[in-house]
């Protein structure tokens, strides 16, 4: 029922997460972050298996951290995605795969181009101007169909994606707390602060 | 529908003519039911032969990969492009080394041999069986429909020209009978020394 | 656990705690296909004559169309013993409307009298694909299908069966000319509907159950195409491979 949405526009990408961390019947809290900052202008975001996820991204977000280390600059959205897909392919043909499927948000600081990338647990990759995981998919893909436009700013990601909110609460049958907003463009990750 | 190979969905076809070869693809990416990705193109080049993968997105993926990988060092030790009968084996002998725990996927092979101008097309099971074809070959969700439409509307000896619209119109209208392949497709035809590449308008339900 | 093994060994004295239990499969599938086009001023109903169960073909002539009278044809395509049951059904009532009102059976009335045959055994369908084809009360062409309790609707054409599959893209393709354009429009528009011909009509279904023979186990032997047109009902048969 996490709710992981993702909105590329021309100028960056807008991710959405919910902030209810659920386990059984009960909402254990209401401020949970279901992203990791891979790098200065990568973000992951996630869902899945409880305790598959953190320890995943925080897996990726450890290599990601130590190739930029290594190497001394830091690696592109694509290859970030790849390696993403990758790790999560190699493990579906092991004794115990993760179970985490994700949202790949970057800029591409050389190309100046925004990134999106929708990968599932198997490690199928889309890359693809909106994105989302779960029920959430269901819910939100066709106002997204019917209103996204390629040249939209943030400022037109952000009302989109309060359109998405609106329709989510609405529909969602248990209150996922609102979301956690950030915004991943050429300055970096931020978070959008306000009433989500 | 726990059958992997039918849970992203899609198909893809080749066909031989007179002296050129087609091979085409839908572009849907699906998670079951839903329709994720209409950018999702499943037939690959490697130097002048092409690749058409249907089957579990996953593998579709890594499977390009290991091919664009393995299609490289050959092209390094042996100074020139892999020809379709060699990468049709490539595939088979790939597929195999998986016997027992296979990559979930449906190839066909296109291409026109280099050295003897002969026009090229195979099609294989998940484990590599290579299925030898002199008119067309089918694979994917839609490989029912395909079988129909390609042996309805297939003759030999076609031009580029025709053979275009014999595939095009082959894989539309299987497509359009498949809930999970559809949202666009591509097609290539290939003579001696041309390519083209061409995107197909098609329903988007 | 209990023992459920009735094979005896070393360590199993071969007796069983468990009841033995017996399953009866009331249903088989006898293999075919069947297909269905309506004309300006006609219609078809066409099936291959192959009868099988599994690999093992019973017949290669067991006509599965049939002419009911009133310039009614149909078909019940997938358990045999359900479409015969079917037909006879339909054929009997039809000889009670006769006798109860004098008047030919409208294909309309047809279609609606076989949704409540089908669907009067909703907890235990006739495991059926039925078709039925002939001419409405304007003279034009008709063809309904329905699927196995009842769900109908009036076509253009439809194909059933073991090779619908193979089929239906085709019809909709030279039939409904889907995905065809104007060759004069440069692409802007759909070419036009038009009523095809019954000789044209005729290719198209050989075309149909040839590519469907070539490619499919349960479908040859031979095809027999029933034509409906004011003048009456006419069969025409046309082998088909044996392999």
């Amino acid at each position: 029922m996490d709710i992981v949405l993702g909105i590329k526009v021309s100028d960056g990408v807008v991710i959405a997460t919910s902030k209810a961390a659920t386990r059984g019947i009960s909402i254990l809290k209401d401020t949970d972050d279901k992203t990791r900052d891979l790098s200065d202008h990568n973000l992951m975001a996630f869902t899945g298996e409880s305790g598959d996820t953190v320890q995943f991204a925080e897996y990726i977000q450890a290599n990601i951290q130590l190739y930029n280390m290594r190497e001394g600059h830091e690696l592109s959205p694509y290859a970030v995605s790849h390696f993403v897909r990758n790790t999560l392919a190699k493990s579906l043909r092991s004794r115990k795969p993760y179970q985490v499927n994700a949202l790949l948000a970057g800029y591409d600081t050389d190309k100046k181009t925004p990134s999106l990338s929708w990968i599932d647990y198997l490690g199928t990759k889309a890359d693809l101007p909106y994105a989302a995981h779960g029920y959430a998919a269901f819910y939100t893909l066709s106002l997204l169909d019917h209103h996204y436009r390629k040249d939209m700013t943030v400022e037109d990601g952000l009302r989109l994606l309060k359109l998405c909110n609106k329709e989510l609460n609405t529909r969602m049958p248990i209150d996922f707390k609102g979301l956690q907003v950030k915004v991943v463009n050429k300055d970096g990750v931020k978070v959008v602060d306000g009433e989500w | 529908m726990s059958n992997p190979a039918s849970i992203n969905g899609g198909s893809a076809v080749a066909m031989v003519g007179k002296d050129c070869v087609a091979i085409a693809c839908d572009l849907r990416l699906g998670n079951q039911s839903l329709g994720v990705a209409n950018n999702f193109e499943k037939v690959f080049q490697f130097g002048h032969v092409f690749l058409g993968l249907t089957g579990l997105a996953t593998d579709v993926i890594t499977l390009n990969e290991t091919f664009r990988f393995k299609t490289n060092l050959y092209k390094m030790r042996e100074e020139r492009d892999i020809e379709p009968e060699t990468f049709a084996n490539l595939v088979s002998t790939s597929l195999y080394e998986k016997r027992f725990g296979p990559y979930f996927v449906g190839p066909i092979v296109a291409g026109i041999n280099s050295k003897t101008n002969q026009p090229f097309i195979c099609s294989f099971d998940s484990i590599g069986c290579i299925d030898y074809s002199k008119d067309f070959a089918v694979v994917g969700t839609a490989s029912d429909q395909l079988y129909g439409m390609c042996e309805g509307l297939y003759e030999p000896n076609l031009s580029p020209d025709d053979l275009f619209e014999t595939i095009s119109q082959a894989l539309l209208n299987a497509n359009d009978r498949d809930a999970l392949s559809g949202w666009g497709a591509a097609v290539y035809i290939i003579t001696k020394d041309k390519i083209s590449k061409r995107y197909l308008k098609s329903r988007q339900d | 656990m209990s023992v459920t093994s009735a094979v005896s060994s070393d360590y199993n004295s071969g007796v069983s705690n468990v009841p033995i239990e017996h399953q009866f499969n009331p249903y088989s599938d006898n293999g075919g296909t069947v297909l269905g086009i309506a004309g300006e001023d006609f219609a078809i109903l066409a099936g291959d004559t192959r009868h099988t169960t599994g690999y093992s073909i019973n017949s290669r002539y067991e006509p599965k169309v049939f002419s009911v009278g009133d310039e009614l044809l149909i078909t019940a395509n997938g358990f045999a013993a359900d479409g015969d049951a079917l037909v006879k059904r339909f054929r009997n009532q039809l000889k009670w409307y006769h006798f109860d009102h004098k008047k030919n059976l409208t294909i309309k009335s047809a279609a609606r009298f076989i949704q409540h045959l089908l669907y009067g055994k909703r907890f235990f369908p006739y495991y059926v694909h039925t078709i039925i084809a002939g001419l409405d009360e304007e003279g034009k062409g008709a063809v309904y299908s329905f699927d196995p309790v009842g769900s109908y609707e009036r076509e253009q054409c439809r194909a059933g069966g073991g090779a619908a599959s193979l089929i239906m893209p085709f019809l909709d393709n030279q039939v409904n000319f889907k995905n065809q354009m104007d060759p004069d429009s440069n692409g802007t528009a759909k070419k036009e509907l038009k009523y095809l011909k019954l000789d044209e009509v005729i290719s198209l279904v050989r075309d149909a159950f040839s590519s469907a023979t070539e490619r499919h186990i349960n479908v040859g032997d031979g095809l027999e195409i029933l034509i409906v047109t004011k003048d009456g009902v006419r069969t025409e048969y046309y082998p088909l491979k044996k392999d």
